[in-house]
């Protein structure tokens, strides 16, 4: 290997690095969700990924994120799911917001956590989270919710507006 | 060395030092998010204090504690009412709100919204941080159809979108919360830490509820919550001349004497009608009511009836 090539090979490393930084992360901030086939919620879902999975983001689309997860399914993920641009710290001082999305993730399970709730329930027996629990766990279905729409006349199967 | 090599060497190392510092300071970052564990406890613990320094008003409160909090004013409020046990319109008040919600900005919340129907002759509706959104059956059978109940949710899912319950929170205790959880960084918190950390957890909840129940919303939350929620329930496909016509009712039946629940913690119905009017003129399309909506409504609260 003569020295030119050894350094335009450095010089595409480099360039990689570069490509590498450009590429945007999400993180996902919210319990769990779905990456779903098509960009709305009552689409199928591909993958659930819970809070702190990361999705290499390749588009996006009215408020949608199109993501690839680390096992190669390309779907959409909402935006108010994630926290983005992990690897864009080089925006940091010049946006507080960049930095805030970032310590997101940074963040999880600290400060107001179950341990507080644990905590604050031995204190409070008189505080109904039985019925929070109850309230939780009922849970709408993707179809459900596309019937009741289409019934509806709701959303894109709304006619005259 | 000849030019040519030369030139690229310094090309190099110019690229080099333009990212390497970046580089650094990213990889940390980004190995600390991705939480793969390459880099050392000690640069993990500058980053989260780092991160901790930096919160200080209630924006800075993570999803993930939006929701502890939430849900605790949503205990608090469920040890006070009873929850509907009529299941039919649980299910339709679900399905009402989440078609809302799915339309809002802010689709999604860390534990998702959720709606319930109280058992309360009291005309009132509440969230609670994060998406827990209550109304009571005496709120529902004011309501004439569908397109009404979904600018009552819709105006609750916009408190929720905005955060005002989290920004009922006094500034100082949340500064004093940031304050020891920033400790919890180095290591471990402590049995007093948590008990601290508890201590200002029950305070925020006294601030949220005081303003939930007790006192109200400022006026210019109520106005915003009404402007999203005209744009929710129309982005949704509703027409939202349903949040006026039920401000029509409820100016309508203003009590003469003390004031209880919604009128309580409420700004007058005239300014607000006058100010949602005139948001609706300026639409450029507005749904139409529809009789399949009407129908499905008078089915779903035919319970209450």
């Amino acid at each position: 290997m003569n020295k030119p090539f050894r350094l335009s090979l450095l010089l595409a490393a480099v360039l990689a690095v570069f490509v590498y930084l450009l590429a945007e992360t999400v993180i996902v901030k919210i319990k769990t969700t779905d990456v779903r086939r098509e960009p709305k919620f009552y689409a199928s879902s591909l993958a659930t990924v819970p809070a702190g999975a990361s999705l290499e983001k390749i588009g996006d689309k009215d408020g949608w994120i199109q993501v690839k997860t680390a096992d190669g399914k390309t779907g959409w993920i909402h935006s108010s799911a994630i926290a983005t641009k992990k690897f864009d710290l080089m925006a940091m001082d010049k946006n507080m917001k960049t930095q805030a999305s970032a310590n997101e993730v940074a963040l999880a399970g600290k400060g107001f956590n179950r341990q507080v709730e644990t905590d604050y329930r031995a204190r409070h027996g008189e505080v109904n989270y039985a019925a929070v629990d109850l309230m939780e766990r009922f849970k709408i279905t993707p179809a459900a919710i596309e019937d009741f729409l289409r019934k509806g006349r709701l959303g894109e199967f709304g006619g005259a507006r | 060395m000849n030019a040519r090599r030369r030139a690229i060497t310094g090309l190099v190392i110019f690229a080099a030092s333009a990212f390497l510092p970046s580089c650094s300071v990213v990889q940390k970052g980004a190995d600390v998010l991705a939480g793969q564990g390459k880099i050392s406890e000690k640069d993990r613990t500058a980053i989260v204090a780092t991160s901790q320094a930096l919160r200080s008003t209630f924006a800075d409160i993570t999803d993930e504690e939006e929701y502890y909090i939430g849900r605790a004013v949503a205990a608090i409020i469920l040890s006070r009412y009873k929850a509907s046990n009529d299941e039919g319109l649980g299910r339709y008040v679900n399905l009402l709100g989440t078609a809302v919600a799915y339309n809002s900005d802010r689709p999604e919340t860390y534990g998702g919204y959720h709606f319930l129907v109280l058992d309360s002759e009291e005309v009132n509706a509440m969230a609670a941080p994060g998406g827990y959104v209550f109304v009571t059956a005496g709120l529902v059978r004011r309501c004439r159809d569908e397109e009404m109940l979904a600018s009552v949710l819709a105006h609750e899912i916009g408190h929720v979108v905005a955060k005002h319950g989290l920004q009922s929170i006094k500034k100082s205790r949340l500064v004093d919360a940031f304050k020891v959880m920033g400790s919890e960084a180095a290591r471990r918190l402590s049995s007093d830490d948590v008990s601290k950390l508890t201590g200002l957890f029950e305070g925020a909840l006294g601030d949220i509820l005081g303003t939930l129940v007790e006192r109200g919303y400022d006026r210019k939350y109520e106005f915003e919550a009404d402007g999203l929620a005209v744009k929710f329930a129309a982005r949704t496909g509703y027409n939202p001349n349903g949040l006026p016509d039920f401000l029509k009712t409820m100016e309508k039946d203003k009590p003469a004497g003390p004031a209880a629940g919604w009128f309580k913690t409420h700004p007058g119905p005239e300014d607000r009608l006058r100010l949602v009017q005139a948001q609706i003129a300026g639409l450029k399309q507005v749904p139409a009511t529809l009789e399949i909506r009407s129908v499905r409504f008078d089915q779903a609260v035919k319970g209450l009836r």
